[in-house]
């Protein structure tokens, strides 16, 4: 269960969003520039809010007034970028392993082979990210922030940077995610159609301020005025 | 051909001895002071960039006199460490290895401190939500990146203190054995009558060293830079 | 990748290390004034023969000799060129004063390249060493500090050449680099010492100035006043027999005292 009241100033631009989020799949909705990546950013540890708080399970992760602000390298928050970021300099492998070896969990082939066997990256794994493709990045991201074993996973447009067919391949493997891996995620996008597949309840955010919230049939309302 | 004398040999050997302990204890600093500037935004920022650059435009000899005024045997702190800790830097080999790896210093910062602040800072922000402190991502993600800037940073800096004279000769002066390096051998030789022969065999050699340095750095820098984007 | 960097680096370290002697040799360390590096070198491998001690010698101008071992050089044995130089070290308390003795002397002489078109000249007062340099420079060692300097500088002045010779001159930082200019025929002129001139065969004399024209030139030794080892001592002793006399007498210059044998 997490709860989001952050404010902000980003240059011109002011944030001041709140919402609260129960289900197992909620998305972040709007248009570019809403500031959907920025708050994220937050919940993820990455970026100050100047005023709020954070609530994440009852643990408070960011509260301004209490002078509380946990470090994003222990609020165990896994995040799949945009641009997928996996480490240039490691195997695929060893981009698996990093949460666990930054956390000190001890080894769980089991999990490790479940991961893999999830997002297809079997084949993938001696590889150095330079040598992949966009969609297999994308999949060897997922498999990163997974393996941590995040009590949450963020995901920021991950299939943003791929082109039409690639897309279509891997929101599969995002929609088994979501039905498999035990782990609320919250799913950024200004993409209805991959909303509609992923998410069952909607944040829609514009121009720094939560708009609308509810379950996918906001997203009809929306259709008209999104740029997909 | 390239035969040496027993005391040109000794030159050699010692100069290779100082320029590695000089680049090896520089390193450190090195790294510390290019993140420093790569990163820091601070009061002082600009007077530190401006005094780590020092050595590299002030006239060497002003840089070895400086040493010798503060880390002299009689000088004040020189004096200090001498007596509560046996250190002594002037006429010693230490001391040259501290005038050539300060001299040095410059070259390194400046070749460490580009590929710091080239890199993706959201990587780093990547391996903090995977839950690594700062001094994680420092080592294993800053440090592998900025590998080929480092060993670039690192030749350069032997090159520079195999070739130091001005502040050496200034600091622990052309003793035979202890502080006579390629340089001031090649610079003592140059003034005994027939001595030049042997000179140009310490040039040969010193443009042979020089060369190999250079040519290894090039390589290994390849090599990294590789290695990062994935082959 | 990072042990293959190592490997190397290892080698280096262990090499440079290695020559240093298994067994611990006494050595000794020498400043001495540039001029007397042949003859000294002959002299120290007689005493090593001799005594089994190892000696490193340093030569430079005694000026910056005599301000290293203030600042904290290791010397064991001081030999200066002049007597100012030593006096100086003696006012510092750098040597020990009963050690001290003056061994040698040596001759001011002018040179030029061999292939010099100059005969020889006789130096007397009045002498016009400007108009023999032409447009060229007249090459002397340092003469605010330098022993030869010094000593040039204070034969031109008596000569009535100082004036005219002042604004020529191409000074260098000891009499073996003078020496060097004279013979890479960057001056057709330079003031070094007779020894000096002796060993140089791309030089020639040309003239040689009256003593009367310059104080004599003395070269003192003693052992500085840090030295703890007894081999300094062995070495003052040893310069003064007649073996080193011989050798010292070979290149040039004068022997001063009385041998010891």
């Amino acid at each position: 269960m997490l709860l989001v009241q952050v404010e902000k100033r980003l240059g011109e631009f002011a944030l001041n969003a709140s919402f609260a989020s129960e289900s197992n799949a909620t998305a972040l909705f709007g248009p570019s520039g809403a500031g959907k990546t920025s708050v994220v950013n937050m919940v993820a540890g990455l970026l100050k809010p100047d005023r709020g708080r954070i609530v994440l399970n009852g643990e408070t992760l960011f509260d301004d007034a209490a002078r509380i602000d946990v470090p994003a390298a222990r609020r165990r928050i896994g995040y799949v970028f945009q641009e997928g970021l996996l480490f240039p300099h490691l195997t695929v492998k060893h981009n698996l392993d990093y949460g666990r070896w930054m956390g000190g969990l001890p080894a769980d082939p089991a999990a490790f082979a479940h991961v893999v066997e999830l997002l297809d990256i079997g084949p993938l794994l001696d590889r150095r990210p330079g040598k992949l493709s966009g969609g297999e990045r994308q999949r060897a991201a997922v498999g990163r922030a997974l393996l941590m074993r995040p009590r949450l996973l963020l995901l920021d447009e991950p299939l943003a940077s791929l082109d039409a067919a690639r897309k279509r391949d891997i929101l599969p493997f995002l929609e088994r995610l979501r039905d498999e891996a035990q782990v609320p995620i919250i799913y950024v996008s200004h993409n209805a159609a991959e909303v509609r597949r992923i998410a069952s309840h909607v944040v829609r955010l514009e121009q720094g301020h939560v708009t609308a919230t509810g379950g996918i049939d906001l997203l009809d309302a929306a259709q008209a005025d999104v740029l997909a | 051909m390239l035969e040496l004398s027993p005391q040109d040999w000794t030159a050699v050997l010692l100069s290779l001895r100082i320029a590695v302990v000089a680049t090896l204890v520089a390193l450190p600093f090195g790294i510390a002071i290019a993140t420093l500037l790569a990163r820091g935004s601070f009061w002082g920022k600009s007077v530190l960039d401006a005094v780590v650059h020092l050595p590299l435009v002030l006239p060497p000899v002003v840089t070895g006199y400086l040493l010798l005024i503060s880390l002299g045997r009689k000088a004040p702190l020189g004096a200090f460490l001498a007596d509560h800790f046996g250190i002594v830097f002037s006429f010693r080999w230490t001391g040259a290895a501290l005038a050539c790896g300060i001299m040095a210093f410059p070259l390194m910062v400046r070749a460490i401190r580009l590929p710091i602040e080239a890199i993706d800072r959201r990587l780093e922000g990547a391996a903090a939500t995977l839950g690594a402190n700062p001094g994680w991502v420092f080592v294993t993600v800053t440090l592998p990146l900025a590998l080929p800037g480092i060993i670039a940073g690192m030749m350069l800096a032997f090159a520079r203190a195999l070739g130091e004279f001005g502040a050496t000769i200034t600091f622990v002066s052309n003793i035979p054995g202890e502080t006579q390096t390629i340089s001031t051998a090649i610079y003592t030789l140059i003034q005994v009558p027939g001595g030049d022969s042997d000179a140009l065999k310490l040039v040969v050699i010193s443009i042979i060293i020089s060369f190999a340095a250079l040519l290894a750095s090039e390589w290994f820098a390849r090599r990294a830079t590789a290695r990062l984007h994935g082959a | 990748m990072g042990s293959r960097l190592f490997a190397p680096i290892i080698v280096v370290l262990a090499l440079s290390g290695a020559q240093q002697p298994l067994i611990a040799q006494e050595q000794i360390t020498v400043f001495a004034a540039a001029s007397l590096k042949n003859a000294l070198d002959d002299t120290n491998t007689a005493f090593t023969k001799a005594t089994g001690i190892k000696v490193v010698s340093s030569y430079e101008a005694s000026s910056a000799l005599a301000k290293q071992i203030e600042q904290g050089a290791p010397a064991d044995v001081f030999i200066s060129a002049d007597l100012r130089w030593m006096d100086y070290a003696a006012e510092h308390k750098l040597i020990k004063p009963d050690t001290r003795v003056n061994l040698l002397g040596n001759k001011l002489v002018l040179i030029a390249p061999l292939n010099s078109n100059l005969g020889n000249i006789s130096i007397g007062q009045g002498f016009d060493i400007a108009r023999l340099a032409g447009d060229g420079r007249i090459a002397v060692a340092d003469v605010k500090a330098v022993p030869a300097g010094l000593y040039a500088k204070a034969a031109l002045e008596k000569l009535g050449a100082w004036d005219a010779a002042g604004p020529k001159l191409a000074q260098a930082e000891n009499v073996r680099a003078t020496l060097a200019f004279v013979a890479r025929g960057e001056t057709p002129v330079g003031i070094v010492y007779e020894t000096d001139a002796r060993i140089e065969p791309k030089v020639k004399i040309v003239g040689t100035f009256p003593d009367s024209s310059y104080p004599p030139v003395t070269y003192p030794v003693a052992a500085t006043a840090d030295t703890k080892k007894p081999g300094a001592v062995q070495y003052l002793n040893f310069l003064r027999t007649p073996a080193a006399k011989a050798i010292f007498e070979k290149y040039g210059f004068s022997f001063l005292i009385k041998p010891i044998s």
